[in-house]
């Protein structure tokens, strides 16, 4: 199976109010990014996922099956952080993990066995006997991932699995999800509203916006839509812009800057390379600066209509950092 | 010793059985059950229900000592030890407190926690986690409503005090089994109704409580007023006990009430208690 969820036409309104609005989606193997302002429809459709609401148009099925009649069967298979602290403070972290292993259908051995291993995995090994309450909000968290994958998930669903952790722990759930995902073989959406944390684990990425998917697909193939050359040069371009058009690059000109658009094919790439090299040699131009850039993941999500008016709920890294 | 040290566990798939629902339900019961007696629990959280067990088991123990330490040419045992129906009428505080705590302890940090909405990820619906609740609170409240009555028979058996058959202690066995259900099934019904309404603790156990003496007291002014009689079918505090009456062959203390009156009205009550829980449970919003 090389899609984990599929949807088509999803509808679901809450009152009069659509969540999602005829949303395509596509989710295949690996690390997929949910991506959307809030109030996007990403927990609804996380819900959804999982069978606890029903559409109220549209098909979904969730690695094979459709969870507003199988909800059970794909509630076994599938694992679920949800966003807030879910956690009961009196209980140790070793009960709790194993008791979500027991509720998610393993037997009371293997849930002991596995809830002791969940732990080690996140980095509790040592105090996997501590009650959850004592623990710290970045423990706590961790916790929470390790319940959500104890039974050995098909599909792990993380709503904002960084929230309230300072930067350390944050680098270190995003490279326990990357874990999650690539080592352990499981198959993770996260949902989450900071670019940069989608841009550095996931594989793959779905824009919601307004109730609908505004963009899906690969990081590569999402940020492909820009891919170019950047030259600064040193001194007068025009020498260099000229062997280049002699050469037939499309060019654009913006003071010392020079910007080569790269074709899609790799030995196109090389090719533009290689006149660069060639065209900077024959006209003796030192060059400041040459650098490939892609579109970020924020120009992407601008570019598919997600933006500007829910530009203030989306942040980057660096921004929730300095709030926080 | 060695200086060996596991560096990395590596992940290990899991390919065998999954007990799907089944699974799900029984976990949840004997964590709810254990949660509510306060198992694997800090000190305080025992502090209530083991209080509330000693006094349901106090007079038993009582009463199966008089009968063992004083032979029946000295005390006639009947005379003096209540029948194993009558018998509720000195644990009926215990019971009530413990009905107060149990439920609400169950329900509500669920709720407050967020813990509802891991349990609603998996195999889990709304109907198979109230199921699993109601079976955890049952077994939970018949440590105080079957319990006592149980040490008691047991007990007066041994002392050579007890029914006098085979048949007749059988006859006893299901009668106490039935009565401690009975109450039971009311009481949980009721308790988690009150627990549905809110997540706090002490609030669910206050409602509970306030629920059991107002109508105890407010069909109990109506009828001395002249209102009618059936009243006291409204009356939580009296209601279960007065069923365990006519279970044990007794008349009880409201002998006007009809037994298929007693037993309509304890059904209505456990199953209009159950038909909310339900329905709050239906339209809770768990993500959105």
């Amino acid at each position: 199976m090389t899609e984990v969820v599929t949807a088509s036409g999803l509808v679901k309104r809450w009152g009069a109010t659509p969540a999602l609005a005829g949303a395509e989606l596509h989710v295949g193997r690996g690390i997929t990014g949910l991506l959307g302002a809030n109030g996007a429809g990403k927990t609804t459709l996380i819900g959804m996922l999982l069978g606890l609401h029903r559409p109220d148009a549209g098909t979904l099925r969730v690695l094979g099956l459709d969870p507003t009649t199988a909800g059970s069967e794909v509630r076994e298979r599938v694992g679920y952080a949800p966003e807030h602290d879910a956690l009961p403070g009196d209980m140790r972290a070793h009960d709790l993990v194993r008791h979500l292993a027991e509720v998610h259908g393993l037997p009371h051995r293997e849930a002991v066995s596995r809830a002791s291993d969940a732990l080690w995995h996140v980095g509790l090994g040592e105090e996997r006997f501590r009650p959850v309450g004592t623990m710290s909000t970045g423990q706590r968290q961790r916790v929470k991932l390790a319940s959500a994958f104890v039974h050995d998930p098909a599909l792990l669903l993380l709503d904002e699995p960084t929230n309230g952790l300072d930067p350390v722990q944050r680098d270190e759930m995003l490279a326990l999800v990357r874990r999650i995902g690539t080592e352990f073989g499981i198959d993770v959406v996260v949902s989450s509203h900071l670019l940069e944390e989608v841009e550095r684990v996931c594989d793959a990425v779905v824009i919601l916006a307004d109730g609908v998917v505004a963009a899906a697909g690969t990081l590569d193939a999402l940020r492909s839509g820009e891919d170019v050359v950047v030259v600064e040069v040193v001194g007068d371009p025009a020498p260099l812009v000229a062997a280049l058009r002699a050469g037939g690059s499309p060019l654009e000109v913006d003071g010392s800057r020079v910007t080569v658009p790269l074709p899609d094919d790799p030995a196109g790439i090389a090719g533009a390379y290689d006149l660069l090299r060639d065209a900077a040699v024959s006209t003796a131009t030192s060059l400041r600066r040459l650098q490939r850039r892609t579109a970020s993941l924020e120009e992407v999500f601008l570019a598919a209509g997600a933006g500007p008016q829910h530009g203030d709920d989306l942040a980057r890294d660096d921004e929730v950092v300095s709030r926080s | 010793m060695s200086d060996a040290r596991i560096l990395d566990r590596g992940y290990r798939r899991y390919d065998g059985a999954r007990l799907g629902a089944r699974g799900a339900i029984g976990s949840l019961t004997r964590q709810s059950a254990l949660r509510a007696l306060g198992l694997r629990r800090t000190f305080w959280a025992k502090v209530f229900p083991l209080l509330s067990a000693i006094i349901a088991y106090l007079p038993a123990t009582v009463f199966v000592g008089i009968a063992a330490l004083f032979p029946d040419e000295l005390l006639d045992p009947d005379a003096v030890i209540p029948g194993y129906g009558e018998y509720y009428s000195f644990i009926t505080a215990a019971i009530v407190v413990f009905v107060a705590l149990v439920g609400p302890e169950v329900l509500c940090p669920d709720r407050r926690d967020g813990m509802l909405g891991l349990y609603l990820a998996s195999p889990l619906t709304r109907d198979t986690y109230l199921l699993a609740k109601a079976l955890a609170v049952v077994p939970v409240l018949a440590i105080v409503t079957v319990g006592p009555p149980l040490l008691l028979l047991v007990g007066r058996t041994f002392a050579d005090a007890g029914p006098e058959s085979f048949g007749d202690f059988l006859t006893v066995l299901v009668r106490i089994l039935v009565s401690g259900l009975a109450i039971s099934a009311a009481y949980t019904a009721i308790s988690l109704a009150a627990a549905s309404l809110t997540d706090r603790r002490a609030v669910a156990s206050a409602g509970v409580i306030l629920l059991l003496l107002v109508t105890s007291v407010a069909t109990t002014v109506l009828v001395e007023l002249g209102g009618s009689e059936r009243l006291l079918l409204l009356n939580l505090f009296l209601l279960p006990f007065e069923l365990v009456q006519r279970v044990y062959g007794e008349l009880g203390s409201e002998p006007q009430l009809a037994t298929v009156e007693l037993v309509a009205a304890n059904a209505a009550w456990t199953l209009g208690a159950g038909f909310l829980v339900r329905e709050r449970y239906r339209r809770l919003q768990v993500t959105r």
